[in-house]
């Protein structure tokens, strides 16, 4: 489903990326682990397309296209999503309307006849209710004024209507209490299917008691280390981040 | 009498004195008078002229614009059919080249207290209605385009409510321009009339039949008696050809509540005067404002809100999205009196660039002369946000379609203040459509 292969990238000029190699199959749960300024987000931000990240090598191919040459519409039209770790607030932008807007861009771009306004509501109401989301949500502005929580949920909420093939969870457990890091991996274990791959970014193992991942990367200085089963981030946990630097090292 | 015009709008009062409506009511006569010797002295305000300093009017002298003769009375109601709102439920009068076209309108029931209508028809009924009110607000100092107005007034719309009245359904006043052989100038004068505890919503709509070569430019006085409300929607969708000028008077007496939401779309030339002044304490004044300048295209206002006596508020919102070699003028003046205590004043003009080449200058100025007053001002020039636009990429929608859903969500502010939902919608599809054929870069 995705393949990367030694992919380099800079930021500012500054090389983040030196070498990734990485392989996600229909229905599979990775986790990419690591320390602050690993990589991580910036390997999330790169599969997505956003501006500012500059590939110098290697490559990334996502259901047999080459995914680095697609504008992030693109990719997101071809089934990939990302869940952002810092949702953006868009003032004035209804939250239903931008719904509806990604849905059917999504569906035009493949053919597919668009939704009218009735089943578009249909559809959406029957999301909330998998999610166990309230529908006042709809009404408001794109993220405007959402708590950390809601802002997640809303993430979460429009994976659920968008059903990616490959959704990237950034960091998707920052800022939240326990209680919301429940409700949100309750949502995303909700759309696990053989179909849908996932790739769960995230700094603590705490995410992955509720979200259990089928294999675990560990990334640093831009480079993946260590792969493994689920063990590997309690592992992790245990004896922190230094230990798997200074074996990086060693190697 | 007549003094001799020398300054290029000679060809805007071609018409004798003597065929204007009232001619020979002494009043007026002396109204007209006394505004075509404003404009005799004047002369052609340039670029030093304060008011003018941003917006020049060479473009409009270049136009060679004959007063509109004759009434168009060729329209059938069915020509409206593309203009009118659907959903729109109205008292509406029509005005086609500044000329009241009774033929067109649909006044339907009023309830005791409420006359509407054209302002020439009410002239030869009962002057006596108008003789104290007309060009009351507008004052004698008026500007050049004022007094052109004045000295050339002939015919407009009319609402007068007497104490009381309350009008539920909206009246929506039509200002329908058709193009002529040759370029025509129409200068409606408006008049509206609250009186103590009156309440009414008007939807002031320019709208053209094709996109022809003419000027319009209007003049309203509005008055609202204590306790008056007023919501006044202002949508300008002129042709992409024509130029537009409109000047507002606005007197509110004590506790009145005022709110005009100002949407500039048309016109390649359009300049917007907002006069107001507070003639009782705790009276409200809400104007808010969305303009689009798109390519060649101007869009000026000028606000004047005078803070003249103690406790009243205003609001002065205004928006704009410019594109292409788009340019708009905000130039906003809020005077607070020595005496005004205890105002309250917000300006605020904020501009989303989408080009490169597109120019605002934007003005906002508070002069308070009083010490116990709350008041502020702000003002904003930015671009899209990449972070914005980025997250709806990531949700597969296209940067185009992106940006303009982001251009909506900033519109959207003052486009939620109009009074009806069709009318929202209707302006929203129009802002749409607008920005779906800018060219981005």
């Amino acid at each position: 489903m995705l393949a990367v292969k030694g992919l380099k990238a800079n930021v500012g000029g500054k090389e983040i990326l030196r070498g990734l190699d990485f392989s996600v199959g229909p229905g599979e749960v990775h986790a990419i682990m690591g320390p602050n300024g690993s990589g991580k987000s910036t390997f999330a931000h790169v599969l997505s397309g956003r501006e500012g990240y500059e590939v110098t090598a290697g490559s990334a191919t996502f259901e047999g296209q080459d995914l680095l040459a697609l504008e992030p519409e693109e990719r997101a039209q071809l089934g990939l999503f990302l869940a952002f770790q810092y949702p953006v607030e868009l003032p004035g932008v209804n939250n239903t309307y931008f719904l509806k807007a990604a849905l059917n861009s999504i569906l035009k771009a493949r053919g597919q006849p668009e939704l009218d306004a009735v089943s578009f509501l249909r559809l959406i109401k029957e999301k909330l209710k998998i999610l166990h989301l309230d529908d006042s949500l709809l009404k408001r502005a794109v993220n405007a004024g959402f708590s950390g929580g809601e802002k997640k949920r809303n993430e979460i909420f429009q994976m659920a209507l968008l059903e990616p093939k490959l959704a990237i969870l950034d960091e998707t457990d920052s800022g939240l209490d326990i209680d919301a890091l429940r409700v949100v991996a309750d949502g995303v274990n909700a759309l696990r299917s053989p179909e849908r791959s996932m790739i769960v970014v995230t700094h603590y193992q705490r995410l992955l008691d509720y979200i259990q991942p089928d294999h675990v990367h560990v990334l640093s200085k831009g480079r993946i280390i260590r792969s493994g089963g689920k063990e590997l981030a309690l592992e992790l946990e245990e004896k922190g981040y230094g230990w798997i630097d200074a074996e990086g090292q060693a190697a | 009498m007549n003094g001799v015009i020398s300054n290029g709008f000679e060809s805007w009062l071609a018409a004798p004195p003597g065929q204007l409506a009232g001619a020979g009511l002494d009043w007026l006569d002396d109204q007209r008078r006394v505004a075509r010797e404003r404009v005799r002295e004047q002369g052609v305000p340039t670029s030093k002229t304060e008011d003018w300093r941003y917006t020049s009017l060479k473009g409009l002298l270049e136009q060679n614009f004959a007063q509109v003769d004759e009434a168009i009375t060729a329209l059938q109601p069915d020509d409206l059919e593309d203009i009118l709102i659907p959903g729109l439920d109205s008292h509406r009068v029509v005005l086609v080249n500044g000329r009241y076209a009774p033929e067109l309108s649909v006044l339907g029931d009023l309830p005791k207290g409420v006359r509407l209508g054209g302002l020439r028809t009410l002239l030869d009924a009962d002057p006596d209605a108008l003789r104290d009110r007309l060009n009351r607000i507008a004052g004698d100092r008026q500007p050049l385009f004022l007094a052109l107005n004045t000295a050339g007034l002939d015919d407009g719309f009319v609402a007068l409510f007497d104490r009381a009245a309350i009008l539920e359904r909206p009246i929506e006043l039509i200002h329908l321009s058709v193009g002529m052989d040759e370029p025509r100038v129409a200068q409606p004068r408006h008049l509206v009339v609250l009186g103590d505890g009156a309440q009414a919503t008007l939807i002031e709509r320019y709208v053209s039949l094709g996109e022809s070569l003419y000027c319009t430019n209007s003049v309203l006085e509005i008055a609202l008696g204590r306790d008056a409300v007023l919501q006044h929607d202002r949508i300008q969708m002129e042709s992409a050809n024509a130029f537009h000028l409109t000047g507002l008077y606005l007197s509110q007496d004590t506790n009145s509540r005022y709110r005009g939401v100002n949407i500039g779309l048309g016109a390649r030339w359009a300049r917007t005067e907002l006069v107001t002044r507070f003639r009782g304490e705790q009276a409200e004044c809400d104007l808010q404002g969305l303009y689009l300048a798109g390519d060649r295209q101007l869009m000026d206002y000028h606000l004047d809100v005078a803070h003249s006596v103690p406790r009243c508020t205003s609001r002065e919102n205004f928006k704009g999205i410019l594109y292409g070699k788009g340019r708009a003028v905000f130039d906003g003046l809020v005077a607070v009196a020595r005496d005004a205590q205890k105002s309250d004043a917000a300006m605020s003009n904020r501009n989303l660039m989408l080009s490169e080449s597109a120019e605002v200058d934007t003005k906002p100025q508070l002069e308070i002369n009083a010490d116990d007053v709350k008041c502020s001002h702000g003002t904003t020039v930015g671009r899209i946000e990449p972070e914005m636009l980025f997250y709806l990429r990531s949700r597969g929608i296209s940067a185009p379609l992106a940006r303009r859903m982001l251009c909506l969500g900033f519109a959207g502010e003052i486009i939620q203040t109009l009074s009806a939902e069709a009318l929202r919608e209707h302006v929203s599809e129009r802002v749409g459509q607008r920005l779906e054929s800018a060219p981005l870069n």
